[in-house]
């Protein structure tokens, strides 16, 4: 039902050296025209990787103007378009799509046991409407940038002078549908797709993750879409929506804004735990502590995150009584941030744990949350958040979730399912080392702007008083520090590809469905219907001599489930 | 009640200026002790939880480590509501508790004493003007001592933020709004720029957004009713034919952050030979295509060039200088009769300014100085 194709006898029986999804077709339409949620996953993870790219060189770019106050390598105009871009790249071309639509779409129906998608057309779509978003960011740059912050406030957004303005909010209201059609295909996924036998609470964690963010995708997103139109009205046809001098108001443009963009935080981090899930069970081989309250803060987060727009304006001129209610609720959202981080801490108590390159990832995820979490309470207590609102103290705060987080969670991802997508394997010690050079480099630039923000340094400031040049200095060299690190990760990849091992179906030992299909998988994912059992237990898990690595042993699952069928 | 005595309390057992630590900066304001207890109290509850989840992730990890080819534990438990609860509930209880003491803490904050000294602030493109009740205005932010003072704060054209760090304060200016945010500071500063506080724009409003910093400055009640009468007068105490070098380059500290004086061309048109292309024909030219000559002289929609200039500078949008945006923010209300008159006579006799626009005090013998 899922594909155009019709079976192939020989598809059937194929092994995977044969025949697989990559194999299974040649030539570009095969690929631009393809439904297959395998393909379009990659397309998608090429497309992220190559505006982490761009994104990332305009934060160097940035980084090293704040090297020195006043001038040092451009103007205060470039400097103001750099940190826009860098914004809007990172968040709208980058760590929204990142996990979902990359990863997700490769991960989620495997997982599944099913084929594909519910709607593989719908998700070819969302991929060229993507494109079409991107495209219309990048041509931004050329029809004269725009600095308006990736926020777009009003009234500067529809009065500043610069031309790329329109192109880019078109690009993002694309990228809003692409974000939506990717949402509403995985619920539908979800709820139809699983096989016989998986419950909700049978299904993986990185599932319930990826349908929490399904729904805010589906429910917020719209929010966005409106209010760029209006924007884009104000700014053409001089309707006074949100700037005073026409009878608007912008406090209500900020309040439309966050209603997306706050939700949006949730989407990009949500995943991002659903990676960490799956990778401390799987490379602690250990059956994750607490999978219900798990699952259930998943969903809490993805219900609060819609109640706490507010603390994005507690210093706007909103009402005391509206800050109070907003900080409040604000706080509800670290209780379910807090378990999670308990469990998976928890995960690796009497586990199994090989330091494997994801698990790196993995255990950098859970150090530098922690910190990311626990700084958002000094955002969201009332009289602090006034001293340290809009400096850059909420720049490490949210880089430490958004990037140490949300990123280092889809890197570590991409190392755990790269044998899986690729076939390949990578050179561990490589991956390993380029993870901890990450890791140093991320806390020398993002640590230091703790303390620039608290001594009381506004952000998007383009030139600063000397008393703060020490901090900027070791922030600069942190990132450079990181792009090594993120370079040695690229050829580590680079050269998995030209000359990686061959990846065995399950490199390490996890028991979840992805892992019984062949690596890569077949065009058809699985020949025959998967056998789905309890996906975190890894008792059935054991040291194979022959391979060197840890294997799913099809007699202890069978002694397994003869002994579990009596309490199911 | 109980927090008024408190912050009483506070007040007397504490030094009024607290120097500068490894995470907060130095703190001037009354508030600021309060607020730098609770973001001190956040931070060691911060440090307790990073230091219990990061230890036990490095012991286990330590401890169970598998080199490869360990066989599988498999006696991990799957679950413990009884510790799950406790570490929802307890960080729940934290939190109420945080937030209570926050919101305590942001209602002092924000709720200004009855007995405010007020001071209006404007914030524009990319500047800040401080006014005074007897109408005497400031570029820096000039407040007396010992009494606590209410900044009302308006925007001339996006949004901006006024923050000054040392007293923790901080709040957003929405054009066609009022807001404001009010402060005591107890120790004088005095006069001299180095000793006062640092006041940022932290709203993003465009490419002067970081060189809105102006400085606050202290004075005792006496001293500061001394300095606002002569501040109110100056404009007045100035004879007529000393004002365009004395009060011009005071006044044009803030129109160089876009005109300059030497020909460069900066957000707007510089000055440097304006007086010969306002009054000979030809000129420069307007978007609209016209040119000066179309708009200045008898009959036309300005009889002379100082009646351009004033309007210029009122109704800055009306008339733009190609290729220039629509940038300027108006400055009614800020710059009377007299300050214009300095500027244009500033104009007339740009010669005799650097290019920063100090007067350097050498009049040639050139037209220029027929004007006088």
């Amino acid at each position: 039902m899922t594909t155009i194709d019709t079976p192939r006898p020989e598809a059937l029986d194929a092994t995977a050296s044969e025949d697989n999804y990559l194999t299974h077709t040649r030539g570009f339409l095969s690929w631009a025209l393809t439904l297959d949620h395998k393909r379009i996953g990659v397309m998608y993870m090429c497309s992220v990787l190559a505006s982490f790219f761009v994104g990332g060189m305009f934060a160097l770019l940035l980084r090293t103007e704040l090297l020195t106050p006043g001038r040092t390598i451009c103007s205060a105009e470039t400097y103001n378009q750099f940190f826009t871009l860098h914004g809007a790249i990172m968040v709208f071309l980058v760590i929204i799509p990142s996990i979902p639509a990359a990863l997700g779409n490769f991960v989620l129906p495997i997982m599944l046991g099913a084929k594909d998608v519910a709607f593989p057309r719908l998700n070819l779509f969302s991929y060229f409407l993507w494109l079409g978003g991107a495209a219309f960011t990048l041509y931004s740059l050329v029809a004269g940038g725009f600095d308006t912050g990736w926020t777009f406030y009003t009234p500067y957004s529809t009065t500043t002078t610069t031309g790329g303005v329109i192109p880019v909010l078109i690009g993002v209201f694309i990228l809003g549908f692409s974000s939506i059609f990717t949402g509403l295909n995985f619920i539908v996924t979800v709820h139809k797709l699983r096989p016989p036998g998986m419950t909700w609470f049978k299904m993986p964690l990185f599932l319930w993750a990826i349908y929490s963010t399904a729904i805010i995708q589906v429910l917020a997103t719209p929010v966005l879409a409106i209010t760029l139109c209006l924007l884009i009205v104000e700014r053409v046809l001089n309707v006074g929506i949100f700037n005073p001098s026409m009878g608007g108001d912008p406090v209500l443009y900020q309040h439309f804004f966050w209603f997306y963009s706050h939700p949006a935080v949730y989407i990009m981090i949500v995943p991002a735990m659903g990676i960490i899930s799956e990778i401390i069970a799987v490379h602690s081989h250990r059956q994750i502590f607490g999978y219900r309250y798990i699952a259930f803060s998943s969903v809490a987060i993805a219900m609060f995150s819609f109640i706490v727009w507010g603390h994005h304006m507690f210093t706007s001129g909103q009402s005391g009584l509206m800050n109070t209610i907003f900080s409040l609720i604000s706080f509800s959202v670290a209780i379910p941030s807090a378990v999670k981080t308990f469990n998976w801490t928890m995960t690796l108590y009497k586990g199994t744990i090989s330091l494997t390159a994801p698990m790196m990832y993995g255990l950098s995820f859970l150090f530098l949350f922690t910190i990311g979490g626990l700084t958002g309470i000094h955002c969201a207590t009332l009289n602090t958040d006034v001293h340290l609102h809009d400096t850059y103290f909420v720049v490490a705060h949210f880089h430490y979730v958004m990037m140490g987080s949300a990123l280092i969670g889809m890197i570590g991802g991409l190392h755990h399912w790269w044998p899986k997508m690729t076939g390949k394997m990578y050179n561990e010690k490589m991956a390993c080392t380029a993870c901890i050079i990450i890791f140093i480099g991320f806390n020398l630039t993002f640590f230091t702007q703790f303390m620039l923000g608290s001594q009381g340094m506004p952000r998007r400031y383009y030139d600063y008083q000397p008393e703060f040049q020490i901090y900027h200095v070791i922030s600069t060299i942190g990132a450079y520090v990181m792009a090594i690190g993120f370079l040695t990760s690229a050829v580590c990849f680079i050269q998995s590809l030209m000359s990686g091992p061959k990846a065995p179906s399950n490199p390490w030992g996890g028991v979840s469905l992805e892992w019984q299909c062949a690596s890569p998988p077949p065009h058809d994912n699985f020949s025959t219907v998967p056998h789905v059992g309890n996906c975190y237990d890894f008792s059935v898990v054991r040291w194979d001599e022959k391979t060197k690595n840890y294997i799913v042993d099809h007699k202890l699952e069978l002694e397994h489930a003869d002994g579990a069928g009596s309490h199911s | 009640m109980l927090s008024i005595v408190a912050a009483i309390l506070a007040q007397a057992a504490t030094p009024q200026v607290t120097p500068a630590d490894f995470w907060l900066p130095i703190g001037a304001s009354t508030q600021a002790h309060n607020v730098d207890l609770m973001f001190n109290i956040i931070n060691y509850i911060c440090y307790f939880f990073f230091v219990v989840v990061v230890a036990m992730m490095v012991w286990f990890v330590l401890k169970y480590r598998g080199k490869p080819g360990t066989p599988i534990r498999t006696d991990g438990i799957t679950h413990h509501t009884a510790l799950e609860l406790s570490w929802s509930v307890i960080p729940l209880l934290i939190c109420i508790g945080i937030f209570f003491f926050g919101f305590r803490g942001y209602v002092d904050l924000i709720t200004p004493p009855k007995n405010c000294f007020d001071v209006n602030a404007t914030a524009f493109k990319w500047g800040w003007q401080f006014k005074y009740p007897n109408g005497a205005q400031s570029d820096n932010l000039v407040v007396p001592s010992g009494q606590p003072v209410r900044l009302v704060l308006r925007s001339n054209d996006v949004l901006h933020c006024c923050y000054i760090p040392a007293f923790r304060v901080k709040k957003d200016i929405v054009p066609g709004r009022v807001t404001s945010l009010w402060f005591q500071c107890d120790v004088p500063t005095g006069l001299a720029e180095q000793d006062g506080y640092y006041l940022f724009c932290a709203e993003y409003c465009g490419t002067g957004h970081s060189n809105m910093n102006r400085k606050v400055l202290v004075l005792p009640q006496a001293e500061f009713d001394e300095w606002l009468v002569k501040q109110a007068a100056w404009l007045d105490e100035i004879p007529d034919e000393e004002l365009y070098f004395k009060a011009g380059p005071k006044i044009y500290a803030r129109c160089s952050q876009c005109h300059s004086t030497d020909g460069t061309d900066g957000l707007g048109p510089t000055w440097k030979g304006i007086w010969t292309r306002l009054t000979t024909p030809g000129g420069a030219r307007f978007s609209d295509g016209k040119s000066y000559a179309d708009l200045i002289g008898v009959g036309k929609e300005y009889a002379t060039p100082e009646d351009y200039i004033r309007d210029s500078i009122y109704n800055p949008g009306k008339h733009l200088v190609a290729p220039f945006g629509n940038v300027m923010p108006t400055f009614k209300g800020q710059l009377n009769d007299r300050g214009i008159e300095a500027i244009t006579g500033m104009m007339q006799h740009l010669d005799e300014f650097d290019s920063k626009g100090a007067w350097t005090k050498t009049p040639p013998a050139t037209p220029a100085a027929e004007h006088k």
